[in-house]
């Protein structure tokens, strides 16, 4: 409840920025603020979208909505050939081996919830995945390019 | 007030409902908190079960996979059980009910609904999971495609593989039961946070609400105890309350009453402020509240004695008092008044001795202890001679002063113990308690002897004596009133016996007191029944031996007694004050005869009827008054009528002296004759006799008697005449009984005569006839 009150101004920035991104969207280019780029990720069991997929290199805010039911996390990674590595369980992506390729990651959180997560993107294409037990074999990851 | 006490008791009903707010806060809060504890307890029990269940959904899916690769492999194994137990797990998790047991394992749980919106959804997630995983599980056995079969949970599974496949699902469920029990438990520690924090909340607000009621029923008890104070302190009345330990409380107002600081009665200090005499009663009463009611003296910080009246309660068995309370409050000016009272009730004013009321009181315990012990006692009655001349000539304020200067000197002569009174007027009365006759007379004969200097009154000196009559009562019952009356007979024996004396009450007295007021009774009666008559004496002009006059004399002739002398009933006339109605009897029949006598023509030229005036008369005052009416109501003109004063009624001092000297020079001017009786008995001084209206001297008997024998009467006789010569007077000669006697004054020249010589007193009708004779020549008439 505690993480829910902190959240709640962030969620009414979250709105501002929604409504700023949709008209974005419909340009077909990524709107810049001063800040930098805006992507709005939203989780949902057991999908992950961004919007928009394509941001300018630099200061990137990605606001990331769990529309649950489950808990989510979020790991960005810079892509690289082929598929992500996974652990010897065949169910989870191996963290470590990505860790020279990550470039940030919110914890497990809870749904319903919406959080900030502000990056420096140089160019290239990056995947943003949840690495819940089973959720990125279940389908939760998204690609991001940066141009 | 017995059995209830009522108190006044403003805050009393503000104390107890802030009292039962108090303990109705903690009974909310302490019932709150116990019912959020339960609540909390049983809703931790059920989710601690459900998170079991939910925990155990993992193991299922687990052994679900392995189950199914195990018959996939023709190991024997039941993936359909736990596929039923997975699925109705999920169930009873969602929407209640019991989770199956499982094999070897746990036992079947009944479980509550799941609430909250976000644990239903994934519970609801963790149900399709299942579902979608034991599908997937059938399907897999069956030799199906994986992919034909339909996933409910929105899972995009990129995998052919269909054991792969079996495993993503599974490992989904899993997690997701994992965070559906992640999320029951977190929900509970939310539950115990905030139970924490009500609890705190709850007992932070009882506490607060509390203490605020607390404070302000201290508030309300200190305003209430200033109150109480403030009413105590601002009474007029003292308040005291007394402990084993003497006085413990004073209230403020003992400064306003004595003066005291409120401290200074504290403790034994208390005993010092009371007077000696009241100190045991007061103590007394502050130890055992008994009497309730007392008035006792203290003193003020000037020294001064205030009266206390004061009203004591009982409250040793209060347990907020735990003493004797006293309130008290100043009656000094009431005690003083009642003081004052009882003095001016029992007290002579003038003198400030004892009055009659409180020397009767003292007689009266004086007899009732003489009964019980034969003890003897005196009376003694004082009545001051000569003290009305005192008041008549200086007037009542010398008199005034003359009896406050007797009164002072009767005190030193009288032992403190004697009770010494005043009774009205000169008249004093002594108690003389432990008296035997001698020593009764020795105070009487101190009495007489401290008057014996002259009293000094508006600088002048008075020489005063007076007459007392001792009473000895030699112990046994007596009676005051008899007592009282005894000594009043005694003292005018002593006046009768010359005054300056005292007399002591003996039977004899008594006896003649008695005759006299008999005779009195008779007197007074037998004037009413006509007993009494008027003779007439002729008086002989010893010139020509014609009746120039008569003298009128009263004659009683009473039925039981027989004939009475005027000598005898005369002085009980004048005691009693029965000479007035006897006086104007005696005028108005002889005015009356005396007219009858002039209208038939009977009368001689120069004829006078003379009447006897009574001393008491004259100085009574009224005696013109009276004159002048009989003469108008006989018709008998004035110059036929002659009074008879004695020397010593015209020659007295005072004012009543002067008055009467007045009336009778009045009467004189209207041609009433005057006449002095028994002159040369008395002191009449030659200068008074000269100033007098006086047209005849009356020689007295005893020297007219005594002149046939004696040279010194004779001589005094011859002057007699003589003087009354030389002041232009008739000289009458009383008592002439021989010739030798008639020779003897005439010898002298004197004018005339009357005595039995010539005629005894006649009665009305035999002086008429005496009278109606034509010529006059024989004198040898009686």
């Amino acid at each position: 409840m505690q993480a829910l009150l902190l959240q709640k101004p962030r969620a009414l920035v979250s709105i501002a920025a929604v409504l700023v991104l949709a008209g974005g969207a419909c340009s077909g280019h990524a709107t810049t603020t001063p800040a930098g780029a805006v992507v709005r990720i939203s989780e949902h069991d057991f999908q992950i979208s961004a919007r928009p997929w394509q941001v300018p290199a630099g200061t990137v805010r990605l606001v990331v909505s769990n529309l649950g039911p489950d808990t989510h996390e979020l790991i960005v990674v810079r892509a690289t050939d082929g598929p992500l590595p996974m652990r010897s369980d065949g169910l989870t992506v191996n963290e470590e081996a990505l860790k020279p390729v990550t470039v940030g990651s919110l914890d497990g959180g809870a749904p319903g919830g919406v959080r900030d997560l502000v990056l420096h993107l140089r160019p290239g294409r990056y995947v943003v995945f949840c690495n819940m037990f089973g959720h990125y074999m279940g389908g939760m990851h998204a690609d991001l390019v940066v141009h | 007030m017995p059995g209830r006490r009522s108190t006044f008791a403003p805050f009393a009903g503000r104390s107890r409902r802030t009292i039962v707010a108090i303990l109705v806060t903690f009974a909310l809060c302490w019932g709150l908190s116990v019912v959020l504890s339960i609540s909390a307890t049983q809703g931790s029990q059920h989710r601690a079960a459900v998170v079991e269940v939910a925990a155990r959904q993992r193991t299922l899916a687990e052994r679900y996979v392995n189950e199914i690769l195990l018959v996939r492999a023709g190991e024997p194994a039941d993936p359909a059980a736990t596929a039923t137990v997975l699925v109705r797990s999920a169930d009873a998790l969602l929407n209640g009910g019991t989770a199956p047991e499982v094999q070897g394992d746990d036992d079947a749980t009944a479980l509550p609904a799941a609430s909250g919106s976000v644990i239903r959804r994934q519970l609801m997630q963790e149900k399709r999971l299942a579902v979608d995983l034991t599908a997937a599980g059938s399907a897999l056995l069956a030799h199906t495609s994986p992919a034909a079969v339909p996933m409910t949970a929105n899972e995009h599974i990129n995998v052919t593989d269909p054991v792969e496949r079996l495993r993503v699902l599974a490992g989904l469920t899993s997690n997701v039961s994992l965070n559906a029990a992640r999320t029951i438990a977190t929900a509970d520690d939310a539950n115990i946070s905030n139970l924490i924090i009500t609890q705190s909340l709850l007992g932070i607000g009882g506490l607060s609400t509390s203490l605020l009621l607390a404070l302000g029923l201290i508030a309300a008890t200190r305003r209430q105890t200033a109150h109480f104070r403030s009413l105590v302190d601002s009474s007029t009345d003292l308040v005291l309350v007394f402990g084993t330990d003497g006085c413990r409380y004073a209230s403020q107002s003992v400064t306003r009453m004595l003066g005291h600081p409120d401290t200074a009665l504290l403790g034994a200090g208390f005993a010092d402020v009371v007077h000696p005499d009241d100190r045991e009663l007061v103590r007394t009463a502050a130890t055992r509240a008994e009497p309730r009611e007392i008035v006792f003296g203290i003193r003020n910080h000037l020294g001064e004695w205030r009266q206390l009246e004061a009203h004591l309660t009982d409250l040793r068995s209060d347990r907020h008092i735990r003493g004797i309370v006293l309130n008290a409050r100043d009656v000094s000016e009431r005690v003083r008044l009642e003081e004052q009272l009882v003095r001016q009730a029992y007290h002579d004013d003038l003198t400030q001795l004892a009055n009659r009321v409180l020397f009767r009181d003292r007689l009266d315990h004086a007899l009732a202890r003489s009964e019980r012990t034969d003890a003897p006692l005196a009376v003694l009655l004082v009545d001051l001679d000569g003290f009305k001349q005192v008041n008549d000539s200086l007037g009542h304020d010398a008199g005034d002063q003359l009896l406050r200067r007797v009164a002072e000197r009767f005190a030193e002569a009288t032992r403190p113990s004697d009770t010494l009174a005043r009774f009205g007027g000169d008249e004093f009365g002594l108690l003389v308690e432990d008296a035997d006759p001698a020593h009764a007379e020795a105070v009487a004969g101190r009495l007489l002897e401290s008057l014996s200097q002259p009293l000094m009154v508006s600088d002048r000196e008075f020489a005063i004596g007076a007459s007392i009559g001792v009473v000895h009562h030699a112990g046994g019952p007596g009676n005051s009133d008899e007592t009282i009356r005894n000594a009043d007979i005694a003292m005018y024996a002593a006046k009768e016996a010359g005054r300056n004396r005292f007399a002591v009450f003996g039977e004899d007295m008594a006896r003649r007191a008695i005759d006299l007021r008999q005779l009195e009774q008779e007197l007074r009666l037998g004037l009413r029944r006509g007993e009494f008559s008027m003779h007439y004496q002729p008086e002989i002009d010893l010139a020509s031996d014609a009746i120039v006059g008569v003298e009128a004399l009263l004659r009683w002739h009473s039925p039981t007694r027989g004939q009475i002398s005027p000598a005898e009933f005369i002085p009980v006339a004048e005691a009693t004050g029965a000479i007035f109605e006897l006086g104007e009897f005696v005028l108005r029949e002889a005015c009356a005869q005396t007219a009858q006598w002039h209208a038939a023509g009977m009368l001689a030229d120069g004829f006078v009827t003379w009447t006897n005036l009574s001393g008491r008369q004259l100085s009574a005052g009224g005696v013109g008054a009276l004159v002048t009416r009989v003469l108008g109501d006989t018709g008998l003109p004035a110059g036929l009528l002659g009074l008879e004063v004695t020397e010593t009624a015209i020659v007295q001092d005072g004012s009543a002296g002067e008055r009467a000297r007045a009336e009778l020079h009045d009467l004189h001017e209207s041609g009433v004759r005057i006449a002095i009786d028994d002159f040369g008995t008395g002191f009449s001084s030659l200068g008074q006799l000269r100033h007098f209206p006086v047209d005849v001297i009356k020689v007295d008997r005893c020297f007219v008697q005594g002149a046939e024998h004696n040279a010194k009467d004779a001589a005094i006789t011859a002057n007699v005449v003589s003087l009354a010569h030389a002041l232009g007077l008739l000289a009458i000669a009383e008592g002439i009984e021989s010739e030798t006697q008639l020779e003897s004054v005439r010898s002298v020249g004197c004018d005339r005569a009357q005595g039995y010589l010539f005629a005894r007193p006649l009665p009305a009708a035999e002086a008429t006839a005496l009278l109606a004779e034509p010529r006059r020549g024989d004198s040898q008439a009686a």
